[in-house]
């Protein structure tokens, strides 16, 4: 289909040494779509990204993004990508003004289209007043701005976030996510998103994929990756981690689906409203008496905990 | 949008490159004032050889200009991979590789900046040997042929250690694979001329060594004046070694996320 700007097909990469960090892994990315990759420390998110955005050659499999082979058309792709990995890419020395202007230049626009463009984007990312002062003294949420400025310099089609908000304080992180939200509506520009914090990506993904140990686990919409987990979540909070342990082993016997974070437990189960009235009768049996007891709907965090905890749920 | 250019992309990076150095010039001085320390101290500690029979009547400044001149090139030298080097750890590298820029472009951005540091201390230290009586023979050709003759050392050096950068982005091994230099400058013929060095292995590895080669060919210049030979083997040396090390360097600017 014609709309697919990003086609994955049997994509996979093998370190030296026989490492496998991403195995045949197959997807499709709409134009204008909010694509959020997901997945725990050293699932192959970093690599795929690589992989997609030319930095890294796959070992086998298909890449075609906004019609251009990976493989044979690199620097086709490289005009319609912009990319922010996890690290703000700067030059401490250069201005971010200088900075913007440069990334134009090495586009091939003009010395007046680049200073049009540096203006137009640090006005966009609220750096106007700051743009003549050397970007290694800025806060880490200012070179975040920049970062992002800089990628946008060329008007990509698609945009590739590795974790953009890593690092960077709440009213920073609201900022910037306004500025990706933006672009996606706005601009139509696609936006293929990694990040640790779930909640944003819920809020703001229209699709999200879930890789686990290098392979896809799940592929979905935010809303129906959560009803597919067809599960209540019952969160439960003690006075003591004594407490909380002593609960643990009463409930694990009725509801074996359970987390536990410090001092809370959240058990997984289906129909809450029969099982919750066994969980307070054996709780009490074991004289635990919780502190807080409420039953909502997963998030999407709960989702991804069940996900990569078992890949068959 | 226009079709990017290789030599606009060389000079872009070039002047990106300069404006860093020129923003942070205590990367370079104490390197200038090495050079300059090994021009005074030598002169001081080893000048009494020039009464040895085949130095006789030499200036020992001038004997030993060549050896501070390419101390300041080393220097130069791993001051640009020391750009590289920030640029990869920064991830700044890892942008420059997503743009349409050629990879050779990117190597020698920081390359050029550093041979230019290179030609401007290795100018600043021969006219302070001037001004100690040191007077070049072969004039003002010999001196820009002085100064090619360095640069070809200094870009051998450069793609060298780039290599080493982009392989390992890791600026603690670009510093140890810098340490070539101690056996490249004492294993030649740094203080004395081949034909006093006694020892039969340290005569083979001077003249295995290539820096003996670029001494040669400067000293030519410096000291004696037109010496074909010599002048051509010190440029072959330079060429040759920049040839395959930027090669090198640069094919692996192409790969150098292929690893992680």
């Amino acid at each position: 289909m014609s709309n697919k700007i990003i086609k994955v097909s049997q994509l996979s990469k093998t370190y030296k040494g026989g490492v496998e960090a991403v195995k045949n892994i197959s997807f499709n990315v709409k134009e204008g779509e909010f694509f959020a990759f997901l997945g725990p420390n050293g699932a192959g998110k970093s690599t795929t990204i690589k992989m997609l955005t030319t930095l890294t050659r796959p070992t086998s499999g298909e890449v075609e993004i906004a019609g251009y082979d990976l493989l044979r058309q690199p620097d086709k792709i490289r005009l319609k990508i912009g990319v922010a990995l996890q690290n703000t890419a700067i030059d401490p020395t250069l201005t971010g003004r200088e900075l913007i202007r440069l990334q134009g230049r090495l586009f091939g626009f003009s010395k007046a289209e680049s200073n049009n463009r540096a203006n137009e984007l640090v006005e966009l990312v609220g750096l106007t007043e700051d743009a003549d002062r050397a970007c290694g003294k800025y806060s880490g949420g200012m070179q975040r701005r920049l970062d992002l400025a800089i990628t946008l310099v060329h008007r990509p089609k698609v945009l590739f976030l590795d974790e953009p908000t890593v690092g960077l304080d709440p009213a920073s992180r609201i900022d910037l996510w306004e500025e990706i939200k933006k672009l996606n509506r706005e601009y139509g520009t696609t936006i293929f998103l990694t990040t640790q914090y779930l909640e944003e990506a819920d809020q703001v993904a229209d699709r999200v994929g879930i890789i686990k140990n290098g392979e896809i686990v799940a592929l979905e919409n935010p809303q129906s990756l959560k009803n597919s987990l067809a599960l209540d979540k019952i969160q439960m909070s003690f006075s003591s981690m004594e407490e909380k342990e002593k609960a643990k082993l009463a409930v694990i016997k009725i509801a074996p689906n359970l987390e536990s974070v410090e001092t809370m437990i959240k058990v997984y189960v289906q129909k809450s409203q029969k099982v919750l009235p066994e969980i307070i009768r054996i709780l009490a049996e074991a004289y635990v008496f919780p502190e807080d007891i409420s039953i909502s709907s997963p998030t999407l965090d709960d989702v991804f905990l069940q996900v990569i905890r078992n890949k068959n749920n | 949008m226009k079709k990017t250019m290789l030599i606009l992309d060389i000079i872009l990076l070039t002047k990106r490159s300069l404006i860093g150095s020129i923003r942070n010039p205590f990367v370079y001085i104490p390197n200038f004032i090495m050079s300059l320390f090994f021009l005074f101290v030598y002169t001081a500690g080893v000048g009494a050889v020039t009464n040895l029979p085949t130095l006789e009547g030499v200036n020992y400044i001038a004997f030993i200009l060549p050896v501070s001149v390419v101390s300041a090139a080393i220097g130069a030298a791993t001051g640009a991979v020391e750009t590289l080097v920030k640029d990869l750890e920064s991830g700044y590298f890892a942008r420059l590789l997503l743009t349409p820029t050629s990879r050779l472009a990117i190597v020698l951005g920081s390359i050029i900046t550093g041979m230019i540091q290179l030609v401007l201390q290795s100018t600043l230290l021969i006219m302070i040997a001037m001004l100690m009586g040191v007077r070049i023979y072969s004039g003002i050709g010999g001196f820009m042929l002085i100064l090619l003759l360095v640069t070809g050392l200094g870009l051998a050096f450069t793609g060298y250690a780039a290599t080493v950068a982009l392989v390992t982005k890791s600026s603690q091994a670009v510093q140890m694979s810098t340490m070539i230099f101690f056996p490249m400058l004492f294993l030649s013929t740094t203080f004395v001329p081949l034909d006093l060095i006694e020892t039969s292995w340290l005569r083979i590895a001077a003249i295995i060594n290539p820096t003996t080669y670029i001494f040669e060919g400067m000293r030519a210049l410096l000291i004696r004046g037109w010496m074909p030979s010599h002048i051509l083997y010190g440029f072959l040396v330079g060429f040759i070694g920049s040839v395959i090390t930027i090669t090198i360097a640069t094919m692996n600017a192409r790969r150098a996320f292929d690893g992680e």
